[in-house]
C-alpha cells in the first residue's frame, strides 16, 4: 500500500486529462475533440478510450488494438495518437505480462476456472491492462498530454485505486486464509479448531460454513488464483505503480462530462462526489448540447420575410429544439452550481453534423477557448 | 417476467419505466425493479407512479438475505459477509452480489404471482455475465448451496417462457451490430430468445422539400446564401442521421426480429411518453 502512495514524478512525464461521466453524453467524442484541438496547437498528444465505440475509433481511422496508432486527421502533423485496446483481449495479454518467464505458472492459471470467469466479466481488470498501455506509452517520453476517455460508468474512475487495492489484497491476510481454507475444506469436521476453545471453534467452524457454502472447487480454485497471482506480486506492483502516479499525481486532472438529462447530471454528482473521496476536486465540468442561444443562421433567416413553407416549418422545429434542450441546460446548470459550486462549468453547443470526424472537429474548435481551464494546473 | 438490457446510455431505465406504466395502466398493476440506489427509476417514473411498484435491488441487502438461508441464520450470515478475509474477496469477486441480485429478483417474482415485473438490467457487457452465472456457477462449484441456488435460477427465472427479454438499441449501424451479437450471444450462452428489440431515439424525416428550398436559396447570392448554406447543411446531417437509421434497421426486419421504434426527443421523456409510443407501436 506504502509504495502506491508515493507518487514520484518523473522528468517527461505528460499531463493527464480524466474524463468521467455517464452514458450516452458524449464523453468519448468531446474527449477525441479535446485531444484533437491540443495537438493542433502543437502539443503531442495521445487519447486513450478505455471503453472504444468502434464508430469513433473508424471515424478516426484506427484499429482495437494494444498498440498506439498515429491519428491521420488534418492540421495535427502526426501529433495526434490513439490507444484504443480491445476489451475481449487485454486480460490475457496481461496476464502473460505478468507471468513473463514463469510458463508453468500461467498455464495453471489459464486452466484455473476462476480466473476464465473473470477473464470475461471482471470489472476493472480492463481499467487495470490499458492503465499499462498508457504508462507504457508515456514512459516513452513522446507525450506532452494523454487524454484518458473513461468507461460510461459510476465506477469509471474507481479504477485509479484498483491497483493499490489490488495488491493490497494479494499481500493480505485473505491469501493465507483461503489458501489454508482449500487445505481443510476436505475435511468434514473441523476438530482441530474445536480444541483451541469457544472463539477458535465458532471461527472453524464459520470457516467450515464458508466452504460448504461455496462448494468445493470454488474455494480451491479461488484459492488457486490468490496463490498463483500471489507469487508475482512485486511485478504486479511494479507494473502497476507507473500507473497510478500518472493518475493520482498532481499531473493529472479531473474533467466531468454531461449533457442536459437528468441522469447525466446525477451521475456527474456522484462522480464529483467520488472524486472528493480520492482528494480530487474536479477540474471543470463540461455540459455537451447546452446552446444558451439561438444559431445565428437561424436568426438571420427567420427574419426574412419570404421563407417557403418547408423551410420556416424546418426553423420551427430547429429552434424549438433548441429550446427544449436550452431549458433543461439551465435547470441542470442551476441545480450543478448549487451543488458543485467550486468547479467551473463550461456549455458548449449542440453539433448538427453526422460523421463523427465531423462532429470531433467541431468540438474541438468549441473547447479551444478552454484548453487552459481543462489541463491540469 | 420482461429483462430490459442493452448498452449505457441508450434509455433502458426510461424504457424499463415505460413498459412498466403502461402494464399498470392496462392491467392496474406493475412492479419496475431497479438495482442500485432508485433514484434513476424514480425520476423516470414521475407522474406514471400509479398501480406502479418501483422495487430497488441494493447489493449489500441482496447478498444478505440470499446469505441467511445458506448459513442457517441471520447472524451467521453477517459474520461469514463480515468475515476479514471474505470482504475484500467480495469486492474482488463480482459475480457472488450479481448471483445473490438475480436471486432476489427471482424471490420478488416469486411473492408477487401474478404481476409482471419489469427488470431495468445493468449494461449490455455485465447484463451478459449477469445471465450467464447461474449456468457458469453451476459448472464451477459443482455441489453446495450456491449451486443449489444457480439451479434454481436456471429453473425458475432464466427459462423460456418464464422470462422475456427485450434489447434496447440505438438506430445506429454499430450499435445495432452490437445488438445483433448480444442477441445471438443471449440465444447461445442463456437458451433466451430475445422477444423484442425497441430501437429508441428514431429521428424523424423531415420534409424533404425544406433542404431543396435552402439548397435554393444558398444559391442566391445575398445576405442569407452563407446562413442558408448552414441550414442546408443542418438538414443534409439530419436526412443523413434518418435514412442511415432506416438502412440501419433493415437487417432486423430481414431477421424477422419484433421492432418497437420510440421517436428522437430533444430531452428527457417521461415513463408516460413512453407508455403512450409504445402504445401507438401496438404494445402490448
Amino acid at each position: 500500500m506504502t509504495a502506491q502512495r508515493v507518487h514520484t514524478r518523473r522528468a517527461g512525464d505528460p499531463l493527464v486529462v480524466v474524463c468521467a461521466g455517464g452514458g450516452g453524453v458524449g464523453k468519448t467524442t468531446t474527449s477525441a475533440a479535446l485531444a484533437l484541438g491540443l495537438a493542433r496547437q502543437g502539443r503531442s498528444t495521445l487519447i486513450v478510450t478505455i471503453d472504444p465505440a468502434r464508430r469513433l475509433a473508424s471515424a478516426m481511422g484506427v484499429a482495437l488494438s494494444d498498440a498506439v496508432t498515429t491519428v491521420p486527421f488534418a492540421g495535427t502533423n502526426g501529433r495526434l495518437a490513439a490507444l484504443m485496446p480491445d476489451p475481449r483481449r487485454s486480460m490475457h495479454a496481461f496476464v502473460d505480462q505478468l507471468f513473463e518467464g514463469e510458463p508453468a505458472a500461467r498455464e495453471r492459471l489459464r486452466d484455473n476456472r476462476v480466473y476464465q470467469g473473470l477473464a470475461d466479466a471482471a470489472a476493472g481488470v480492463h481499467e487495470l491492462v490499458a492503465l499499462n498501455l498508457v504508462a507504457a506509452a508515456a514512459s516513452t517520453g513522446s507525450f506532452e498530454v494523454v487524454v484518458i476517455d473513461t468507461a460510461p460508468s459510476r465506477q469509471a474512475i474507481d479504477f485509479v485505486t484498483l491497483p493499490g487495492r489490488l495488491a493490497a489484497l494479494l499481500g493480505g491476510k485473505t491469501v493465507a486464509w483461503l489458501s489454508g481454507l482449500a487445505t481443510r475444506s476436505g475435511e468434514k469436521d473441523s476438530t482441530q479448531a474445536r480444541s483451541g476453545g469457544l472463539l477458535a471453534w465458532g471461527k472453524g467452524h464459520l470457516e467450515h460454513l464458508i466452504a460448504r457454502a461455496a462448494g468445493p472447487y470454488l474455494v480451491r480454485d479461488t484459492a488457486g488464483l490468490f496463490i498463483e497471482l500471489a507469487l508475482v506480486r512485486e511485478r504486479f506492483v511494479h507494473l502497476t505503480e507507473r500507473a497510478s502516479a500518472l493518475l493520482l499525481g498532481d499531473r493529472a486532472a479531473y474533467v466531468l462530462v454531461a449533457a442536459p438529462t437528468a441522469a447525466a447530471r446525477d451521475d456527474v454528482i456522484f462522480l464529483a462526489k467520488r472524486l472528493e473521496k480520492l482528494g480530487r476536486a474536479p477540474r471543470a465540468l463540461l455540459m455537451n448540447r447546452a446552446d444558451t442561444r439561438p444559431a445565428p443562421y437561424v436568426t438571420a433567416l427567420r427574419s426574412s420575410a419570404n421563407l417557403s413553407p418547408a423551410l420556416s416549418d424546418a426553423l420551427d422545429v430547429l429552434d424549438e429544439e433548441r429550446k427544449a434542450r436550452g431549458d433543461s441546460a439551465a435547470a441542470m446548470t442551476r441545480d450543478l452550481s448549487r451543488q458543485l459550486p467550486s468547479c467551473p462549468l463550461i456549455r458548449l453547443p449542440f453539433v448538427e453534423a453526422y460523421a463523427a470526424a465531423d462532429v470531433v472537429h467541431a468540438l474541438s474548435l468549441e473547447l479551444e477557448a478552454h484548453h487552459r481551464a481543462l489541463l491540469p494546473q | 417476467m420482461v429483462l430490459v438490457l442493452g448498452k449505457g446510455g441508450v434509455g433502458k431505465t426510461t424504457v424499463a419505466a415505460g413498459l412498466a406504466a403502461l402494464d399498470a395502466e392496462t392491467v392496474g398493476m406493475s412492479t419496475l425493479v431497479e438495482m442500485g440506489d432508485g433514484i434513476a427509476g424514480r425520476r423516470a417514473l414521475a407522474g406514471a407512479r400509479k398501480g406502479v411498484e418501483h422495487l430497488v435491488l441494493q447489493p449489500d441487502e441482496c447478498l444478505q438475505r440470499g446469505a441467511t438461508p445458506i448459513f442457517g441464520s441471520a447472524v451467521l450470515a453477517k459474520l461469514a459477509l463480515g468475515n476479514f478475509a471474505m470482504k475484500p474477496l467480495l469486492r474482488a469477486a463480482p459475480a457472488i452480489r450479481e448471483l445473490a441480485m438475480l436471486d432476489a429478483v427471482r424471490r420478488a417474482a416469486t411473492e408477487r404471482p401474478g404481476v409482471r415485473l419489469v427488470v431495468d438490467m445493468p449494461a449490455t457487457g455485465h447484463s451478459v455475465a449477469w445471465l450467464r452465472i447461474p449456468k457458469q456457477g453451476r459448472a464451477l462449484l459443482g455441489e453446495g448451496p450456491l449451486f443449489d441456488m444457480c439451479e434454481q435460477l436456471s429453473r425458475e427465472l432464466l427459462a423460456p417462457g418464464r422470462v422475456s427479454l427485450v434489447v434496447v438499441t440505438l438506430p445506429e449501424p454499430l450499435v445495432l451490430e452490437e445488438t445483433l451479437e448480444l442477441c445471438a450471444q443471449l440465444t447461445a450462452e442463456t437458451g433466451l430468445p430475445v422477444d423484442r428489440i425497441l430501437v429508441n431515439r428514431v429521428p424523424s424525416a423531415e420534409d424533404p422539400a425544406a433542404l431543396v428550398d435552402a439548397r435554393a436559396l444558398a444559391e442566391k447570392p445575398g445576405p442569407l446564401a452563407e446562413h442558408a448554406k448552414t441550414l442546408a447543411s443542418v438538414l443534409a446531417a439530419r436526412q443523413a442521421a434518418a435514412a442511415a437509421a432506416a438502412d440501419a434497421l433493415a437487417p432486423l426486419s430481414r431477421e424477422g426480429r419484433a421492432l418497437w421504434r420510440l421517436p428522437l426527443c430533444p430531452v428527457d421523456p417521461s415513463a408516460r411518453d413512453v407508455a403512450r409510443w409504445l402504445r401507438a407501436e401496438g404494445a402490448p
